[in-house]
């Protein structure tokens, strides 16, 4: 996300005076209401539970948090299904929702063992990204590459293909070594190259269709300190240098900032230098400077955007240093529904062009930055990334904003450019399209099948997409 | 879980009545410092193992925008809204809040709980 010193719009009061000359009735401005939400609980008095964004609902009848994994062996034989593993409810698509069982690992946390000498470290499914940055730190490892949010479980994030950006640097799983699950029938197995082989190629991006994962094996780096630098630049300069900057940056991803024409470039590079003090986070305020800005002149693109442009022209680079986990990921209290497909890394500019063009022709509304990153193959059989270096392509809308426009612009778009969507991000595809996609796609239908053959994991969502039990 | 929530809530809301007795003519407390807001913890050794995986992580961080544990000035203008409406906003999730509170084996008791101790000063 956009980061700065200072918030984005200091001056809005000179932003309110023009809208109020040209354009009050046609601007947002006031309180705008949370979206309707559902009743708390059912007739029956089940609980609600809702996803981080609040599009995903359910009124599980059972939740369950096991301590250990013969407990949860336990529970999957006997407790109502399906059963859905929650992470942190950050998936937008419903991969959890269950009228049955859902389940929460948050008892199942921390580090259980590491190897130094070969940066390894085992944690439990459960462990969220933000606690074991910091535990890993504390052996001296670090992962090398992080999501944006900090609050995913290892388990759910690894689940759905969460991933960070870098050149060299392959999406979470791809670092998994080993992983231990418990299948449909309550079975414990260990996964990995030489042991369930091809378990391990389906489980470690399984949706938590193949089991629910307990443990997973981590190949870690030796931590780091790394320099950020954020800085803004025009749309077309960051287009061009694309190539370049990928190719010179650890960690590098851009926002494209609509309807202003520029981008900010964030960038993270291995530094022996020492840290510095950080600065209150005000990627938030700047988020929320970018919505009044639409708020007050979404009605005039060519003046919001002259707006816009003049007060970005006075904003300084930013340059940060400290361990990686500190800055890779982050707080996102203001919350979103998003899109992300995964393009062909060559595909990848002239599928954003493509995107900015049909958003700032017709949805004046979106204020949101549209965030380009880069993600290194891996072999998971479902695996968005699966054989080819690919390019990232996020669309968000504000949690009270409407996001139908994702699925009528954006995704025709992507898939025009051969995109994968993100597992846990909203998308229209069913399972032929997915079977188009995946080159292993039917084996791991297979796969499933025979490991929970009684469909203990399949919620309605899961069973279109495998559509085999 | 088969308790209705609006009974829940007025147990909860008479807990909150209650404090709200017990602090009348006591002075603000001044806000913890970052340090001492990490530290805190609920007595009860249940609850404070679903704070450590739930709450905190966004209760005991400015960054997050979440009113701070043991901050009673931020804690407040929530709480004169009553305990119903709190619980609520918890359950349906509001502005930053995400419903549940990351926590998706949490009944309404442990809701009202955790509310009524993040929302009191440190002793």
């Amino acid at each position: 996300m956009m980061v700065s010193r200072r918030s984005l719009f200091l001056g809005m009061a000179g932003v309110a005076a023009v809208a109020g000359a040209g354009g009050w009735a046609a601007s947002r401005v006031g309180v705008q209401p949370e979206p309707p939400a559902p009743p708390g609980q059912d007739e029956a008095g089940r609980l609600l539970w809702r996803n981080w964004s609040g599009i995903q609902t359910a009124y599980p009848a059972q939740r369950a948090a096991p301590g250990s994994e013969g407990e949860l062996a336990a529970l999957v034989r006997t407790a109502p299904g399906p059963l859905r593993a929650v992470g942190s409810g950050h998936s937008f698509m419903p991969l959890v929702p269950t009228p049955g069982t859902l389940v929460t690992l948050d008892r199942m946390t921390g580090l259980i063992s590491h190897d130094k000498a070969t940066s390894t470290a085992v944690a439990w499914g459960g462990t969220r990204l933000a606690d074991l940055g910091a535990a890993l730190a504390g052996i001296g490892q670090e992962m090398p590459n992080l999501p944006d949010i900090n609050k995913q479980s290892l388990a759910g994030a690894t689940a759905t293909g969460t991933h960070g950006t870098g050149a060299t640097l392959p999406a979470l799983h791809g670092n998994i070594t080993a992983l231990r699950l418990v299948t449909g029938r309550g079975d414990i197995l260990d996964c990995d190259v030489a042991r369930n082989a091809e378990l391990f190629q389906a489980a470690r991006l399984g949706l938590g269709a193949f089991g629910i994962v307990t443990q997973v094996t981590l190949q870690n780096s030796p931590l780091k300190r790394v320099e950020r630098n954020v800085w803004l630049q025009p749309l077309e300069q960051t287009l061009a240098d694309w190539p370049r900057l990928h190719q010179a940056h650890r960690n590098i991803e851009f926002y494209y900032l609509p309807f202003t024409d520029m981008t900010a470039v964030i960038t993270h590079d291995e530094t022996d230098e020492p840290a510095t003090v950080r600065p209150p986070a005000q990627d938030n305020e700047a988020l929320l400077d970018l919505k009044k800005l639409r708020d007050w002149l979404g009605w005039s693109p060519a003046l919001r955007r002259r707006v816009a442009r003049q007060v970005m022209s006075g904003l300084e680079p930013e340059r940060v240093v400290d361990e990686s986990w500190r800055l890779l990921s982050n707080e996102r209290p203001v919350r979103f529904n998003e899109m992300e497909f995964h393009l062909p890394l060559e595909a990848q500019v002239g599928a954003l062009q493509e995107v900015i063009a049909a958003i700032e022709g017709q949805r004046n509304d979106v204020f949101f930055p549209i965030e380009a990153r880069i993600v290194a193959p891996d072999d998971a059989w479902l695996s968005p990334f699966q054989g080819r270096m690919t390019g990232s392509i996020a669309v968000h809308a504000y949690y009270k904003d409407q996001y139908d426009f994702l699925y009528q612009l954006v995704e025709p778009i992507m898939r025009r450019h051969g995109g994968r969507p993100h597992w846990g991000k909203l998308n229209s595809l069913k399972r032929a399209d997915f079977a188009a996609l995946y080159p292993r796609f039917n084996d791991a239908a297979e796969l499933r099948r025979q490991m929970d053959p009684e469909g203990r994991f399949l919620n309605d969502y899961l069973r279109g997409v495998f559509a085999d039990a | 879980m088969t308790t209705p929530l609006s009974v829940r809530a007025l147990r909860g809301f008479l807990c909150l009545a209650f404090l709200g007795l017990g602090a009348c003519g006591q002075k603000e407390a001044p806000p913890p410092d970052a340090a001492t807001i990490a530290a805190l913890r609920p007595a009860d050794p249940r609850l404070a193992e679903i704070y450590a995986a739930s709450c905190l992580a966004c209760h005991t961080m400015a960054d997050s925008g979440a009113p701070l544990t043991g901050d009673g000035e931020q804690w407040k203008p929530r709480l004169n809204k009553g305990m119903s409406v709190l619980l609520k906003n918890v359950v349906e999730g509001v502005n930053g809040m995400p419903a549940g509170g990351q926590c998706f084996a949490c009944t309404p008791e442990d809701y009202t709980a955790l509310i009524l101790f993040m929302s009191q000063p440190p002793r």
